[in-house]
């Protein structure tokens, strides 16, 4: 309250404060003399009572300093009275008895004025300082009469604003007006009642009322900011639907398993197993397993129940309910479940890849055995025919045979030679692709097989060969295969190229390089990138066609090489310029793992 | 005196051929088309060494050679498997026999004669 204040000597005392000082000072000093003029006429009807009026006045406002009043009043009416009644002592009691009166009757107000003010203090303590958001409003149009700083602060409203509004209108939506429209009929006194108000920046805002009535027009109401709960609420909400919904709809199987337990299944797994959720739960996953699998299942699962379990996978053969055997993949996390560690199970049904496995692998032992079957008859209307010309050639004389039909049968001869190479390089290709066989690895210098493959084949007659490996360098290998790949990488030097040949055999390999680089490098007729993969494909040419009719060869030879080289951990690599000549590498690693 | 060498073989072109080129080489050959008469024969005339084809009917070269080794305790008459069957040498490989080889058809006349040659002295 702005109130005006006037200094008087050391204190600043407000105007009010000093008007009313000057009207009970005018009106004691008018009591005292009407009371004086009532004494000397012996005016029986106005004596004491108009001392009241500043008494009262004094003490309705200052109730302690009404006491003084009360007090100095008493006095000044007391020695008046005495001075006109002396010497009748029954009058001077009875002024005596008016005068404490006057004190009593100022005590008596002081007392209930300081009540009734410590009372509203405590209410506007309440009201100011309360943590709940409070609102007076009126029962019939929903005017709001008042509320407290903290209401307005939680929506956000100046004082001014609030008092502008109905409390109806504040409500955020129709909905939530109809709502309260309906709880307010129905009671004078409603606790807990939920529901969103509108913040100044029309936002929703849920709050918690409680509200009654506390006269006959006005309504009081107390105001709980539930937002920030009922958000989290939803979110949490939010969240176990997503997660319903993902474990729901999940195709692979979810389990929770707590003490050995089934505790939880979803949809996928009723499928996977046959059995359905109340069937299943209570019940121990280990009564699913086949007993094949069951001791697998037993070490897999006995670190379920260990203080610190970890994540785990595992393979198992489960039986369903109508007796089939399905093979499911097993990953495990471990996980809270409701306040105590449990075993989340994500089980894939890998039955069916299983079945495809199995089907491939049967098809490609069917298939080697076709290959098998083929070979050998292929193979055994060649012996007449070798051994026929073998007969011929061995004994031109004998048989009566020209020098040029010897020539016509040694040619007859090559080729059956090379029909049964290709049938024997065929099996070797089947062989290497049924993953059976076993590398016989040793350590031996790279020069001297180089050598012995040169010699062997005779290939220093055929071609111009340079040798650039030193002779330290030792490879850890499978001896007789790397000689054949080897032997077939020169002979296919020598095979794609024409006179003057020249063939290049060289080894690289630096310090930390961890494979070996031996190169065959020839001055042939080269082969186009396009084809620097397809050539490792089993009967693959570059460019086929004009290939195997210039050289009638098929390329099987590259293939086996390369499936060797990789059964030791490395490649087989080409570079090549078409007319110019190719180079093929193989990368060995210095270090063969020994079970391959 | 030459070896006797025993065919047993039911394809009827090798047989004939392999008649001639056994005979050039420098043995006797004793051809028996018929597996079960095969058996019947090395037991009464037992050969220097037999020359088994597998694939044969009713009976086949391995059961002939289980029969051989043990029925009869042949386990001296050298074996030579005659054979285009892949499979054969995987198999030989595990049966550890040191009177068994194996000839992978077709044959040329040099790895006849060093195959026989590995069991018969000339």
């Amino acid at each position: 309250m702005g109130e005006t204040e006037i200094q008087i000597y050391r204190h600043s005392v407000p105007v009010s404060d000093i008007i009313r000082f000057c009207i009970i000072a005018a009106l004691a000093i008018f009591c005292t003399l009407i009371t004086a003029i009532s004494f000397s006429r012996s005016v029986a009807f106005l004596n004491y009572q108009l001392f009241f009026i500043p008494i009262l006045y004094a003490a309705y406002f200052y109730p302690r300093k009404g006491l003084y009043v009360a007090c100095l009043c008493g006095v000044v009416f007391q020695a008046v009275g005495y001075y006109y009644s002396y010497p009748d002592s029954v009058a001077m009691v009875s002024v005596t008895a008016e005068a404490i009166l006057f004190v009593l009757i100022a005590v008596i107000i002081a007392y209930f004025i300081e009540r009734i003010r410590a009372g509203e203090v405590r209410y506007r303590t309440v009201f100011e300082h309360s943590q709940l958001g409070i609102i007076l409003f009126d029962q019939v149009d929903f005017t709001i009469k008042q509320s407290n700083d903290k209401f307005n602060d939680m929506l956000h409203y100046t004082p001014q604003d609030i008092l502008a509004r109905s409390f109806f209108s504040i409500f955020f939506t129709p909905q939530d007006q109809t709502r309260f429209l309906e709880r307010i009929k129905k009671g004078e006194t409603i606790e807990n009642f939920e529901t969103r108000l509108m913040t100044k920046e029309r936002d929703g805002c849920w709050v918690n009322l409680s509200w009654s009535r506390i006269d006959e027009k006005t309504v009081s109401c107390t105001v709980i900011n539930i937002n920030a709960r009922k958000l989290a609420e939803k979110m949490n909400n939010d969240n176990m639907m997503k997660y319903r919904q993902l474990t729901e709809h999940s195709p692979t199987s979810i389990l929770i398993i707590q003490d050995e337990l089934i505790r939880y299944v979803n949809p996928s797994f009723a499928v996977f197993s046959g059995y359905d959720k109340a069937e299943i739960s209570g019940k121990d996953l280990f009564g699913l397993i086949d007993s094949r699998d069951r001791d697998s299942f037993t070490r897999f699962s006995q670190s379920w129940s260990r203080s610190i379990p970890k994540s785990d996978h595992g393979e198992f053969r489960f039986i369903t309910k109508t007796g089939e055997t399905r093979v499911g993949a097993l990953s495990t996390t471990p996980i809270m479940h409701v306040g105590k560690p449990a075993m989340l199970i994500n089980i894939v049904d890998t039955s069916e890849q299983q079945r495809l496995e199995d089907k491939i692998l049967l098809d490609n032992e069917r298939r080697r055995g076709i290959i098998m079957t083929v070979a050998h008859e292929l193979r055994t209307p060649l012996q007449p025919i070798l051994g026929y010309i073998n007969l011929l050639v061995s004994d031109t004389e004998g048989y009566g045979i020209q020098n040029d039909t010897k020539k016509i049968l040694e040619r007859c001869l090559v080729s059956v030679d090379r029909e049964r190479q290709i049938i024997n390089q065929m099996l070797e290709l089947s062989v290497l692709e049924s993953g059976k066989v076993q590398l016989r690895c040793s350590m031996f210098s790279l020069a001297s097989l180089v050598k012995k493959v040169i010699d062997t084949g005779g290939y220093l007659t055929k071609a111009e060969v340079t040798l650039d490996i030193g002779d330290p360098v030792i490879v850890s290998a499978d001896k007789d295969r790397l000689f054949g790949i080897l032997d077939s990488l020169l002979s296919n030097a020598v095979n794609y190229s024409k006179p003057p040949r020249k063939i290049a055999i060289y080894y690289r390999s630096g310090v930390g390089d961890n494979q070996h680089h031996i190169s065959v490098r020839d001055n042939g007729i080269g082969i186009q990138e396009s084809a620097f993969t397809s050539i490792f494909e089993p009967f693959q040419l570059a460019d086929a066609a004009m290939l195997s009719r210039k050289y009638d060869r098929l390329g099987l030879s590259l293939s086996i090489a390369k499936k060797i080289v990789q059964m030791h951990g490395g490649d087989i690599t080409v570079e090549s310029v078409v007319n110019a000549g190719s180079t093929f590498t193989i990368h060995l690693p210095k270090e063969v793992p020994n079970e391959t | 005196m030459k070896h006797k060498i025993m065919l047993v073989e039911d394809d009827q072109p090798i047989l004939e051929m392999m008649d001639i080129l056994l005979r050039r080489i420098g043995y006797e050959p004793v051809l028996v088309p018929d597996v079960l008469e095969a058996l019947e024969r090395v037991r009464k005339d037992p050969p220097a060494l037999v020359l088994l084809d597998i694939m044969m009917t009713p009976i086949n070269g391995w059961e002939f050679l289980e029969k051989l080794r043990g029925e009869y305790d042949m386990k001296d008459l050298p074996v030579l498997l005659f054979t285009a069957l892949p499979s054969a040498e995987e198999r030989l490989a595990q049966m550890k026999d040191q009177n068994l080889g194996i000839l992978q058809k077709p044959v040329t006349i040099a790895e006849l004669r060093a195959g026989i040659e590995r069991f018969l002295s000339k």
